[in-house]
């Protein structure tokens, strides 16, 4: 009712204008009428009666204020105000907007990779019905065990349809895509049949695969993604039409729908049969890591589904012979350690929620930031304008019309911050997710988040009304008269308050917490990077290359690497070549192999169990810079005829063979009974992850077991890319036809290793320099404020006798304590907080008092520059100048 | 000597002069104070037109146009139920508070 009410009335607000002017005119007629009858003259009746009345605009101004609503045309002209103070005042308006926007463009932008990285459900219908079974089989046609004591597989699974109604099973790999103008590597899902309909996803053209192209020696089949599909084939017709992958023929049989490429970011998808066969990962070099996922039942929940899958494990447990049974305990322990049923989403996030979350913590951290910073330039703009204020309300206006028109200002100067904001958000968003890496960015494609947008921008309109308004409030309710006449604007009793030094306090404290996460992260980067990986990478380049053409049969093989090897070492300035099927870092998942060693009763420790199965050449060693330990590397000797040998890492010597000199002792592989002899024991490479322990490494010779896929190794001191062209050229003189990819220096190799952990390193040491010159600016404010305010009293002390340098030691004392207590709280917080940084560091405690000794010093140097700075002109006031100025 | 209004009682002297006279235009509700207190309140001027404005817009008064005796248009207000309603708390508080203050004041 209220408010029709003052609609109607704003409405009609002429109309009201109109009726109060003539009803004050009858006011004033009637006055003067009776000052005339009281013996006045007419014309000083008719000035007393105007004199009584007072400023008849202000009344009137004040009386249309009780409309409710405020006239649009006062509104126009506080903005039109407004606009024109922003624009003439520079030094104020612009940091306050590039501030505002720093803080909303990066929040929007983290908070939206966040989200599509973890937060959004993934793009698979019912997606909470979707589980992972860790450790559950896709069975091998070789598996010779009974079916009731085998470890639990997906035929196992697919058999439980009162819990699960569909299974599949999912691998990913890179492979060669032959096309006549643009061969490429693609990255490709192998999948069961079943692996759409348990998805719930379906192909946008074309079917998914048929029952028979998921059985052993089934025909070949292939689904393109959207992407590789417009991509590679211009979004031609290509259902019915033949791709080459691996020199394989493969009929496509479907298109994927825009945006689907799970897992893993696949350009296209092959058949995985069920049960597996060589064929199945022949084109992967044997091996792929495999992940059973499955649809519950309806009406069953992920914990039942996962205490029934549990249930059978127990179940199998309890049949297992007494040889097996250590084993298979072994197996289910894991299994209950991680849930016998995970939920996939919570799979999928598993690894990566944390330091995306942390990531997400330092942006909340940096807008607060932002925003404490804003607040503290209006408080000190608000100050300097308490003489404006009060002057303009000596000359009428009224309290309300003084606020409505500081709230135009801090509304006009968060809005514009919102604008730039909005428009630095996308921008930023797409340099995050080109600096984030492929496993970081997640699963669905980002897109802004308008409700983070909308928060962001609120909380900073919000700052900067409250912080516009709450002194403005405050200077309009002063006395005005005595504000001019104290010569306020730059008395002598203007001190920063105690709100502007909490906000600064605030601000330090904030920036040590970030500081400090950016001083952890940094720390366990470098310890990373000075990590003995038991190879010496520099100076070293490689290549890779696939032998996918049939024609390419052992001998044909060997011919290539060796012969490549050779070409090389006569080479003036190349120290060392050889080869390896598995070159460390590259992050391709190798393969493990159980060694049986005869005689041996001693627990294998679990992380040695199983030996990481590596081909190599003799002179691999020398030109990766891998240290033989003892004993002696591969000869030519060594080849298919000869006896079979082996090297293993040092780690794997003494879990293998504790206390005693393994060289000349053998070994064999699980199911084979050919004695392997150790020949030599070589230093432990750390082939997975720098900061990862190495685990049981063991190496075959190149020329006994021929990889298909191989990567060339050479040490030089020759210029990278001379080097790298006489390596491909080598290549090429011994086989025109053969492809070479991942032609790299080394180092380059390792970079990548640690490409996600530099990425979250700088993103947090960016975030944490940010936080660092919005806090010095964020001193430098007050300080310079409470100069300017203290000019006259400094001019008064000058004249009395204090030395410029006494000045400049009151100024800077009072900052000193402020600065004090932001460290101090700020080192507490860091110190309660820096447990949530564990998972991401690396050979640092979370309590490191290096880097908790070092913030306090690295903030102290801007925290110096921006107190003395302005500090200084303290010493420079001039005693007459300031005197004369009022 | 004349003395400015207290401040927080103008809306209640105006609600009460209206309950007690009806009709008036904003002149005669000045000069009725002004006369009913002997002289010694003054209603400024500035201050009336805001409050019959707020006021009005509250729903204590309604409004009309009229004509007074010299046949000029004016405004004559009256007070509404809501208006009596919120006099007769005002008055209340009032008499409580200048109750309490009178036995402050008492000579012991």
């Amino acid at each position: 009712m209220q408010f029709f009410r003052g609609l109607w009335r704003w409405v009609r607000r002429d109309r009201f204008a109109e009726d109060l002017e003539e009803e004050m005119r009858l006011h004033i007629e009637l006055r003067a009428d009776k000052l005339e009858r009281e013996g006045r003259s007419p014309a000083d009746a008719r000035y007393e009666a105007r004199r009584a009345f007072g400023n008849a605009a202000a009344i009137e101004e004040r009386s249309t204020d009780m409309w409710g609503f405020i006239s649009l045309d006062q509104l126009g002209q506080d903005l039109r105000f407004a606009l024109r103070r922003v624009r003439q005042n520079p030094a104020f308006s612009v940091p306050i907007i590039l501030v505002l926007a720093l803080g909303i463009g990066a929040t929007t932008a983290v908070f939206s990779a966040v989200d599509a990285a973890f937060l959004r459900p993934l793009p698979f219908a019912n997606p909470h019905e979707l589980l992972t079974l860790p450790r559950v089989n896709v069975p091998f046609e070789m598996q010779r065990e009974e079916a009731n004591s085998r470890i639990i597989d997906i035929q196992d699974v697919a058999g439980m349809s009162h819990v699960f109604s569909r299974a599949a099973a999912f691998a990913s790999g890179d492979l060669n895509l032959a096309d006549a103008e643009n061969p490429a590597r693609v990255k490709a899902g192998v999948v069961t049949a079943g692996f759409f309909a348990t998805l719930g996803v379906r192909p946008y053209i074309g079917r998914a695969f048929a029952d028979e192209e998921g059985k052993p020696s089934g025909p070949n089949a292939a689904i393109l993604s959207y992407g590789l599909w417009q991509r590679q084939y211009g979004g031609r017709d290509m259902i019915g039409r033949t791709v080459m992958l691996h020199a394989k023929p493969y009929p496509v049989v479907g298109i994927m729908p825009p945006g689907f490429s799970f897992p893993n970011e696949s350009d296209l998808w092959i058949p995985m049969s069920i049960p597996t066969t060589f064929e199945t990962f022949g084109p992967f070099r044997g091996f792929l890591p495999s992940r059973v996922i499955a649809r519950t039942s309806p009406g069953v929940s992920a914990e039942a589904a996962a205490a029934q899958l549990l249930a059978r494990w127990e179940q199998r447990l309890s049949v297992q012979d007494s040889t097996r049974r250590t084993n298979f305990n072994d197996y289910v322990q894991e299994v209950r350690k991680s849930g016998a049923a995970v939920p996939l989403h919570k799979n999928l996030v598993g690894t990566r929620d944390r330091p995306l979350a942390i990531l997400m913590g330092a942006t909340v951290l940096l807008l607060l930031i932002a925003c404490a910073n804003v607040a503290n330039l209006l408080l000190s703009d608000a100050a300097r304008r308490r003489r404006e204020i009060a002057v303009r309300q000596v000359l009428g206006a009224t309290q309300r019309r003084i606020v409505r028109q500081l709230l135009a200002e801090s509304v006009l100067l968060s809005l514009g911050a919102a604008l730039v904001g909005i428009a630095l958000a996308p921008a930023a968003l797409s340099l995050l997710r080109a600096m984030l890496p492929a496993d970081l960015a997640g699963l669905a494609p980002a897109q802004l988040d308008l409700r983070v947008l909308g928060f962001a921008t609120l909380l900073s309109v919000g700052t900067a009304i409250v912080f516009g308004l709450w002194p403005a409030v405050g200077a309009a309710r002063q006395d005005a008269t005595s504000t001019i006449k104290s010569g306020g604007g730059h008395g002598s009793t203007g001190r920063p308050g105690p709100a502007r030094q909490l906000l600064v306090v605030a601000e330090l404290a904030l920036t040590v917490m970030l500081l400090v996460g950016a001083g952890l992260m940094i720390r366990s980067f470098e310890r990373v990077m000075s990590q003995n990986s038991g190879m010496k990478p520099d100076r070293v380049a490689t290549l890779e290359m696939s032998f996918a053409r049939s024609s390419q049969g052992n001998a044909e093989r060997l011919r290539v690497i060796n012969g490549t090897i050779e070409r090389l070492r006569g080479q003036p300035g190349i120290e060392a070549v050889g080869a390896v099927n598995d070159l460390p870092l590259r992050g391709g998942g190798g393969v493990g192999l159980l060694l049986n060693v005869p005689g041996a009763t001693h627990k294998i420790p679990e992380s040695m169990r199983f030996a990481r199965y590596l081909m190599a050449s003799g002179g691999y060693f020398d030109a990766l810079g891998i240290e033989l330990l003892r004993g002696r590397t591969f000869t030519a000797a060594d080849d298919s005829l000869g006896s079979r040998v082996a090297i293993v890492s040092q780690a794997t010597a003494k879990a293998y063979w504790p206390g005693s000199d393994p060289i000349g002792r053998t070994f064999s592989f699980p199911g084979d009974t050919v004695p392997v002899t150790l020949v030599g024991i070589v230093a432990d490479v750390r082939e997975r992850a720098l900061e990862r322990e190495p685990g049981a490494q063991m190496y075959l010779s190149i020329d006994a077991q021929t990889p298909s896929y191989v990567a060339i190794v050479a040490r030089s001191g020759l210029p990278p890319a001379t080097l790298i062209a006489q390596m491909t050229e080598a290549v090429r003189s011994m086989d025109r036809g053969q492809a070479v990819f991942n032609v790299r220096m080394m180092d380059e190799v390792v970079g990548r290793s640690v490409a996600p952990r530099r990425t979250n390193t700088m993103l947090i040491a960016i975030f944490a320099g940010l936080a660092l010159l919005l806090a010095a600016l964020g001193v430098y404010a007050v300080v310079a404020y409470g100069v300017t305010q203290r000019s006259r009293e400094f001019g008064i002390r000058s004249a009395l006798g204090a030395t410029s340098w006494s000045l400049l030691g009151m100024v800077s004392r009072e900052m000193v304590a402020v600065l004090l207590a932001g460290v101090g709280i700020g080192l507490l917080a860091a110190w309660a907080l820096a447990r949530v940084l564990a998972a991401l560091l690396y050979g640092v405690d979370v309590h490191d008092p290096f880097t908790f000794a070092a913030v306090p010093l690295v903030l102290l140097i801007p925290a110096a520059v921006a107190t003395l700075v302005p500090a200084s002109r303290a010493m420079r006031v001039n005693p007459t100048e300031v005197m004369q100025a009022d | 000597m004349r003395e400015p209004i207290p401040p927080g009682t103008l809306d209640m002297l105006i609600l009460q002069t209206l309950a007690r006279q009806g009709e008036l235009h904003g002149f005669e509700i000045a000069e009725w104070i002004h006369r009913t207190t002997a002289d010694v309140l003054q209603v400024e001027e500035g201050s009336l037109y805001p409050a019959l404005q707020r006021m009005l817009v509250r729903g204590w008064l309604a409004a009309e146009w009229g004509k007074t005796d010299e046949n000029r248009r004016a405004r004559y207000y009256r007070v509404t139920a809501a208006g009596r309603k919120h006099l007769e708390r005002e008055v209340e508080s009032y008499r409580r508070v200048s109750f309490a203050i009178a036995s402050v004041l008492q000579p012991a």
